[in-house]
């Protein structure tokens, strides 16, 4: 019985549903402060400490707010969207094993399920913005559909390399395998040695295709503001526009948390308990996220997929034929 | 893929203002465009004929929001004519320093908005902040930080005192150090680069063709500065470059505009040394004699035109502006066909559109809804028919 309730209680709670979506919220605010200090502003500002509770205060107004159907937009699917846009990476994200273990029994692949799921919240995004039949929605649409063939490859195979150093699929594998034993001087010590320093070229190519899968500036071409609207986004109003905007932030954490886990060795540190350590490491990937997004100007779809194809790919080839020379040399 | 129409504006977020293009598009390439003026058309040119002629700095000022100043200069020179009076030296020394902080202003504005438009809002806040600076200097001299009404018929309202020389002299060197540092970002930045270089090109002959004007064909590295063609105010007197590019792209207008900026801190500055003492207005009776006049000034858009008929009254018969934005949009729509929809938004920008000065003749029914545009000579026709059964122009 206590186990049932444990298993419910950190399915929803901790580290599950409620805790996500909260770490979600706040990685907003994260990235909106950085962003802001980046940019010589001070962003959120006035609702809760420093602006902390806006996040929250603007997903509370947009459920408010009045939800609009475009007469012509397919409506079962434009209604099924923003649930599945949601869903999806909040299924993904309880595989992250954020305390340790996951909140979701590890398997040998759910890395690969994790992918591929990335790969589904894009058919989603797809399938959004071609339900609502709005001319700037359908363009996004096809933007995204065409972004994808750009960031989704060079981020596979930038993954691959790590799971093949590790000998595993299983992403709390991956994260455990980062902590080596060294002997020095007859004791044993446990060190710390993440695959992003020893994959630095795959965790440049992570986290580039990473700003991709999340729409960001470099890439925020599918949501393109000052072109198309916004985009995919454009039709969505009132719960459905709430639901994406938090749909954003749960890959913002799942995005994060994965490249903590895989690249920086997950919860693993000296004093401080695993999950603080997560925490502080999947900020600092937020950060640099943030950093991105505040340094360039937004490419056009042809060249992002043409500059994927042309560096990224090749980079993170370069990283697999390494690793696995490195492999094979052991 | 067939050719599609994409409705952009009145309300896009690209275009702050309101103005409606179609674009026929084959997948994201641009095949053709139809743009549609008349959105924000206010009716100046008419109210200008119920306003005295001191009144009617106001309200020209406010046919331009950002580039009011160069309205103001164009306007206040041409009645100048129609009296026959120049306004004494010291006012045309003061006229080009504010109206050249009003092209810094205006300029970096525009600088921002490029960066707004790629998607690069650090460029547009770093920008921006800087802008401040410029529009303090404005607030310092004149009270106001845009619509200041500094420049009178005869002369300027507000005097650069000598206490205002050290803060001017002291914005100038921070916004040359600034503005230094944005043309490197514009030189080096590969998103930018990537975006704006080749984009939009609109060569040499087709610029001069199609009559573009001002920073537009300047990119196209056609030599038209009316600072330099006919120096008005003092511009004849202070030295300067005229800036032009040869890469005719949206990256060519792009640093026409920041050399200019530049340009327009020396003139300040040269000014601010050559400055002769005297009066700063002079004293005019209440009417112009009869007799018409025209005058250019270069506005930070391009070239701008002001046109005052006067029968003796203390109103003026006719007054017509014909705005930058106008000339440069044949060229705008030729600069847009064969590039992508991503690029339209930096295309569009980079003539520095203002169309509600553009704005200035549409002609709605209201009970069909129909909206049409005359040739001159049907307007001509309308227009004595007009006036022959009302018997004069106003009642």
């Amino acid at each position: 019985m206590m186990d049932a309730l444990y298993a419910l209680f950190s399915i929803l709670v901790y580290p599950g549903l409620l805790f996500i979506s909260i770490l979600g919220l706040i990685y907003e605010w994260v990235d909106r402060k950085a962003v802001a200090r980046f940019q010589n502003r001070i962003g959120p500002f006035y609702t809760g400490p420093r602006g902390f509770l806006q996040p929250l205060a603007d997903f509370i107004k947009l459920m408010a707010k009045e939800d609009i159907t475009p007469a012509w937009a397919d409506k079962i699917l434009f209604g099924a969207a923003p649930l599945f846009a949601l869903v999806i990476p909040t299924f993904a994200t309880l595989y992250i094993p954020f305390a340790g273990k996951p909140v979701l029994p590890p398997f040998e692949g759910d890395l690969v399920l994790i992918i591929s799921l990335t790969t589904f919240f894009t058919i989603t995004a797809f399938v959004a913005g071609w339900s609502s039949t709005n001319r700037f929605s359908t363009i996004g649409a096809v933007r995204a559909g065409l972004q994808l063939l750009g960031f989704e490859i060079p981020m596979f195979i930038a993954v691959a390399s790590v799971a093949m150093s590790a000998g595993s699929l299983c992403i709390t594998t991956i994260a455990e395998s980062q902590v080596v034993e060294v002997q020095i001087a007859g004791a044993t010590y446990k060190v710390l040695l993440p695959y992003a320093l020893l994959q630095p070229l795959g965790f440049a190519v992570y986290l580039i295709a990473l700003q991709a899968e999340l729409e960001r500036v470099p890439f925020d071409i599918p949501e393109a503001e000052s072109e198309i609207v916004a985009g995919w986004l454009t039709e969505f109003s009132g719960k459905k526009l709430a639901f994406l905007r938090l749909s954003s932030d749960v890959r913002l954490v799942l995005g994060a948390a994965l490249a903590t886990a895989i690249f920086l060795g997950g919860g693993s540190g000296p004093l401080l308990p695993p999950i603080i350590w997560f925490l502080i490491k999947a900020t600092i990937i937020v950060i640099i996220s943030a950093m991105l997004r505040a340094m360039f100007a937004r490419i056009r779809i042809d060249q992002m997929v043409r500059g994927a194809w042309k560096y990224l790919i090749p980079l993170s080839l370069v990283q697999l034929i390494l690793t696995k020379t490195l492999l094979v040399v052991k | 893929m067939p050719v599609y129409k994409l409705p952009i504006g009145p309300q896009h977020p690209a275009i702050k203002e309101a103005f409606h293009f179609t674009f026929d598009l084959d997948g994201e390439v641009v095949v053709d465009v139809k743009p549609r003026l008349g959105n924000v058309h206010r009716g100046i040119e008419k109210g200008m004929e119920f306003r005295t002629w001191v009144q009617g700095i106001f309200l020209v000022e406010r046919i331009c929001g950002i580039c009011n100043t160069p309205h103001t200069t164009c306007y206040a020179l041409t009645v100048e004519e129609l009296y026959g009076v120049e306004a004494p030296p010291r006012a045309q020394y003061i006229r080009t320093i504010i109206n050249e902080l009003n092209r810094i202003h205006s300029h970096l504005l525009w600088v921002g908005i490029l960066g707004m438009e790629l998607g690069f809002w650090s460029y547009f806040m770093y920008v921006w902040r800087d802008r401040e600076r410029v529009m303090d200097v404005v607030e310092m001299i004149t009270g106001n930080r845009v619509t200041t009404s500094a420049i009178i018929i005869g002369g300027v309202a507000y005097d650069i005192t000598p206490e205002m020389e050290g803060p001017i002299r002291r914005a100038m060197d921070y916004l040359e150090e600034r503005t230094k540092f944005y043309k490197k970002v514009l030189e080096t930045d590969p998103t930018i680069r990537a975006r704006t270089q080749n984009v939009g090109v609109l060569p040499k002959s087709v610029a001069i063709d199609l009559c573009a004007v001002g920073p537009t064909a300047r990119g196209s590295n056609v030599k038209s500065d009316v600072r330099f063609e006919e120096p008005y105010c003092a511009y004849g007197e202070v030295p300067f470059n005229l800036v032009t590019y040869d890469t005719c792209d949206v990256w060519a207008r792009a640093m026409v505009r920041i050399d200019e900026v530049l340009e327009s801190i020396n003139i300040i500055r040269e000014c601010l040394d050559k400055m002769p003492n005297g009066p700063i207005r002079l004293r005019l009776p209440r009417a112009p004699p009869p007799g018409e006049a025209m005058n250019r000034v270069e506005a930070p858009r391009g070239e701008l035109l002001h046109y005052c008929k006067s029968d003796g009254k203390e109103y003026p018969y006719r007054f017509k502006a014909r705005t930058p934005t106008l000339a440069n949009i044949p060229a705008l729509c030729e600069m847009l066909k064969g590039y992508y929809i991503a690029d339209i938004p930096a295309i569009v920008a980079s003539i520095d559109p203002c169309y509600c000065c553009t704005e200035r003749l549409i002609f709605r029914d209201v009970n069909s809804g129909k909206v049409w545009a005359w040739t001159y000579d049907e307007l001509r026709r309308y227009s004595l028919k007009w006036f022959k059964s009302n018997g004069g122009r106003r009642k």
